[in-house]
């Protein structure tokens, strides 16, 4: 698909002007200074067919209104993730008038291999050296005007904390000139570029740029361009193959290192570090909150609070405000009454607002429930992730995820999972590979149980006995480390090593946290939201057809003989995978009734719980994963949960520990 | 007779006299030269070995040239196994040939590429020789991999094994290319260093495959 970023504004009437697009390496300040150039008309949307969240606004630099966009950090421009393809991409619009790049002045080497390759695609830039004082106080002093005459473009030193130098960055953005450096590779590449050149079709960057992303490897590049035939095509794939052939390391890496050697040769003229102990105590909690044993603390208070924040909080306190008092006593029987008088057909009015309506269950699941779950997730995330903790987290946890073939960046998707497991779900993205994705996938849908079905869970295992929870969780965990091995062996495919770059710890900004969460909240509203609705129109039209009645006779036996279950609580499991708090509900009142025993109860809690969520994240699973990956977990995750739970039931039936 | 042979014998020598056997029965019987006593006798006549009943030792002289094959096969051995991390089978094949090849000088770069390593894979002393000697005194090891580096010690990056590729790349994204001085702040949960301004946390996997040295 070819999409321009503007696309996305278009309809604001606002696409048609040139575009000016701030690029750097992660965690440079570069939404900081985007906030300062812009101020006014932000928009923060996803960038077609991805979930990477690009701002954008206008502003005026110099004399010339442009269109900012604030693109993903990144460290190359030969992608390597979603990020950092979807911020080359932009680079590719023709609309591009002027790349800001912003660089953290302390770490140049890094933002120098970008500046090159802006260099090579022949783009107009101004560089901004940002974070200048934080470098300065580090030892760290670089010589912008020397840097400025090597590179030929204006180089600017800013501190956007304290807005200093934007003012400055703001004018040379007005007149952006065309890095004047040329970098030469050995004679072999400079030969093959020559070569590859002659086969492209005209681009809006230099043909010598899109030369060297194809001998870097770079697979994504030929599809943005247009208008290349499959014999030139074919004629590159040669030239590659052949120059690919004569070198020990991939072609990629030698060009990096060419460009990295360079670069230290420039930096040696005009940058001098002087040692310096630096770090106060918010550098020394940072170290502090990795280590072996001193961060564990930090795990289990992050953990402890976020629980409480959206465990309890979330989708205790504010599930019963929005879904029990908004939905349940204004909207409701207000929406309820006027269907009712305005609506003379009564399967209409069944559908919108009876037992399984779209409305009086669809919507109030989606927003009095999920919302307020997710919402406070979205919020504390913004804070860990600001905070610099997030990748902390992912190094404590690491070894963990180790044994089920994950890294530590697992972490993410699997804690959103206690929330909401449809949008734990569609995070399984920031994994790397396929085999991580769909491993998450997996122990997402058969061992985590969500925040709607964690509280009734907690309630009935509380009302039970110490032992009794310990069994539902230690076979619910053990599950989960068992199906995490097997499928990191069974499941073909490759696991991404751990490499994750380490934010300096810092306090969070209110801007950045309310800008992200909002943007995610409108991501959910976007996302999400349907498939709640088709939840509830699959089990309103089941339930017509009599299809919900029939699935109970035909897993009624299963339910009685294998789990030693009262065949009521057949109704509770078949609901609950609709409706995933409902099952749990119906299992509450069962046990409420007196109908349970205390080993029914744990039977059915662990079987219910290693089920698939619901049904909307089944369709959430169809939708990220495909049809024949949800078929298969499916297809292992029903009878292997029933399977535990029968082998449990006989094993409690034995043994008499409840 | 060719050279080859000799050495063979003389290293089977040593080789047997660390495991305990001296008898000449079992240096022949071991020997995988087509005749063995033909070698043997010419190993006598140079005064390289001495015997005695049943039992053979090499003399002074032999026991000098033996240290120096012995020295070069292990060498060779390590190297095939460590760095350029080959199957069992092709390390000792190879390592056989090597042995009768390396020149004095081109075994000392070897031994001091690999930090004048006390033993071979298969956990035998490799006798040390006279770059070890100095080190001792002079010199620490020149590479090591990053796994075996203290804690807090800035080194420089020497080499990168070849990894997948996309690792490589974002390695080199950080700044991690050879030739980048870097600190290890820890070993455990994760492997944590520092590349300039830059804090990197990656896997026991990874940092295996970097090669640093001293700075």
């Amino acid at each position: 698909m070819h999409v321009h970023p503007a696309d996305l504004l278009e309809e604001k009437g606002i696409g048609k002007l040139p575009l000016s697009i701030l690029v750097g390496n992660p965690n440079v300040g570069k939404s900081v200074i985007f906030g300062l150039l812009t101020r006014r008309y932000v928009t923060v949307s996803n960038y077609p067919g991805t979930t990477v969240e690009v701002a954008s606004g206008h502003a005026t630099l110099g004399k010339t209104r442009s269109l900012v966009i604030d693109t993903p950090g990144i460290n190359n421009l030969v992608p390597m993730s979603e990020d950092e393809k979807v911020t080359r991409d932009i680079l590719l619009d023709p609309r591009v008038r002027v790349v800001i790049q912003v660089a953290d002045a302390k770490n140049l080497r890094r933002s120098l291999v970008v500046t090159f390759q802006l260099a090579e695609m022949s783009l107009p830039v101004v560089l901004a050296l940002n974070m200048f004082d934080e470098a300065k106080s580090r030892g760290i002093s670089i010589d912008a005007d020397a840097l400025s005459q090597l590179l030929g473009i204006q180089v600017i030193a800013t501190v956007a904390t304290q807005k200093r130098g934007i003012e400055r960055l703001s004018r040379a953005a007005a007149s952006p000139r065309v890095p004047s450096l040329h970098v030469r590779y050995a004679d072999s590449i400079e030969e093959a570029v020559e070569k590859i050149e002659k086969f492209l079709p005209q681009t809006s960057i230099s043909k010598r740029a899109v030369a060297l992303m194809i001998l870097s490897n770079d697979s994504t590049i030929e599809k943005q361009l247009t208008g290349f035939s499959r014999v030139h095509k074919e004629e590159i794939s040669e030239i590659v193959r052949q120059l690919e052939k004569s070198y020990g390391e991939p072609l990629g890496y030698f060009i990096n290192r060419t460009r990295i050697s360079v670069i230290d040769r420039v930096l040696s003229q005009l940058m001098v570090t002087r040692e310096q102990a630096a770090s106060g105590w918010v550098a020394r909690l940072g170290t502090l909150s990795m280590h072996r044993v001193w961060g564990l603390p930090f795990v289990a208070l992050t953990l402890l609070l976020m629980y409480e924040f959206i465990g309890r909080f979330g989708a205790g306190t504010l599930v019963n405000l929005f879904e029990a008092k908004a939905f349940g006593q204004y909207i409701n029987p207000f929406l309820t009454h006027l269907v009712d008088e305005t609506i003379p057909y009564s399967f209409v009015r069944e559908l919108l607002v009876g037992r399984y309506g779209v409305i009086s269950m669809g919507f109030t699941y989606a927003f009095g429930i999920i919302l307020p779950v997710v919402g406070t997730f979205f919020l504390a995330f913004g804070i860990l992730e600001d905070s610099g903790y997030l990748p902390r987290l992912a190094i404590m946890t690491n070894r963990i995820f180790k044994s089920m073939g994950l890294s530590g960046k697992a972490v993410l998707p699997i804690v959103l999972g206690l929330g909401c497991g449809t949008m734990a779900t569609l995070t399984a993205r920031v994994m790397e590979t396929r085999k991580e994705r769909i491993i998450v996938t997996l122990l997402l849908a058969l061992a985590v149980p969500c925040s709607a079905q964690l509280g009734v869970i907690l309630g009935l295992l509380g009302g039970l006995s110490v032992s009794a929870a310990l069994i539902w969780f230690g076979i619910v965990l053990g599950v989960m480390f068992m199906a995490g091995a097997l499928a990191s062996r069974v499941v073909p495919g490759k696991c991404s090593d751990f490499l994750l770059e380490i934010p300096p710890l810092r306090v969070p900004q209110l801007s950045n946290i309310v800008t992200k969460t909002g943007a995610r909240i409108e991501w959910y509203l976007k996302e999400a939201v349907w498939l709640f609705i088709v939840g509830t129109l699959v089990l309103f039209f089941l339930d017509k057809v009599g299809g919900l009645k029939f699935l109970e006779r035909v897993a009624s036996p299963l339910v009685v003989r294998v789990l030693s279950l009262p065949s009521e609580a057949t109704d509770a499991f078949i609901i609950g995978f609709l409706r995933r708090d409902y099952g749990a509900a119906g299992l509450y009142m069962l046990a409420k009734r007196g109908a349970l025993d205390p080993i029914q109860i744990v039977v059915s809690l662990v079987t219910m719980t290693l089920f698939i969520p619901c049904f909307a994240s089944f369709l959430m699973i169809v939708k990220e994963r495909g049809l024949r990956v949800a078929g298969l977990m499916v297809a292992f995750i029903f009878p292997f949960a029933f399977l535990v739970g029968g082998v449990l039931n006989a094993i409690l039936r034995r043994v008499h520990v409840l | 007779m060719e050279k080859e042979r000799i050495e063979e014998m003389l290293e089977l020598l040593w080789t047997l006299k660390e495991a305990g056997h001296e008898e000449l029965s079992t240096v022949l019987e071991k020997s995988r030269d087509e005749n063995a006593q033909e070698v043997m006798d010419v190993l006598r006549k140079e005064g390289l070995v001495e015997s005695k009943n049943d039992k053979v030792t090499l003399t002074l002289d032999g026991e000098r040239k033996a240290r120096k094959i012995v020295r070069r096969y292990r060498l060779a051995e390590a190297l095939l196994a460590q760095i350029l991390e080959l199957e069992d089978n092709e390390i000792m094949d190879s390592a056989c040939k090597l042995e009768h090849i390396l020149s004095p000088k081109v075994t000392e770069s070897i031994c001091t590429f690999l930090g004048h390593l006390p033993v071979c894979p298969h956990g035998k002393p490799i006798p040390r020789g006279d770059c070890c000697l100095r080190a001792e005194t002079e010199l620490r090891p020149y590479v090591t991999r990053l796994t075996d580096v203290e804690i807090g010690i800035d080194v420089s990056i020497a080499f990168i094994n070849p990894m997948l590729h996309a690792t490589l790349d974002r390695l080199a994204g950080l700044g991690i290319v050879p030739g980048s001085k870097m600190r290890l702040h820890q070993k455990s949960p994760s492997y944590v260093v520092q590349v300039g301004e830059t804090t990197v946390a990656l896997d026991e996997a990874i940092a295996k495959g970097i090669y640093v040295k001293r700075v």
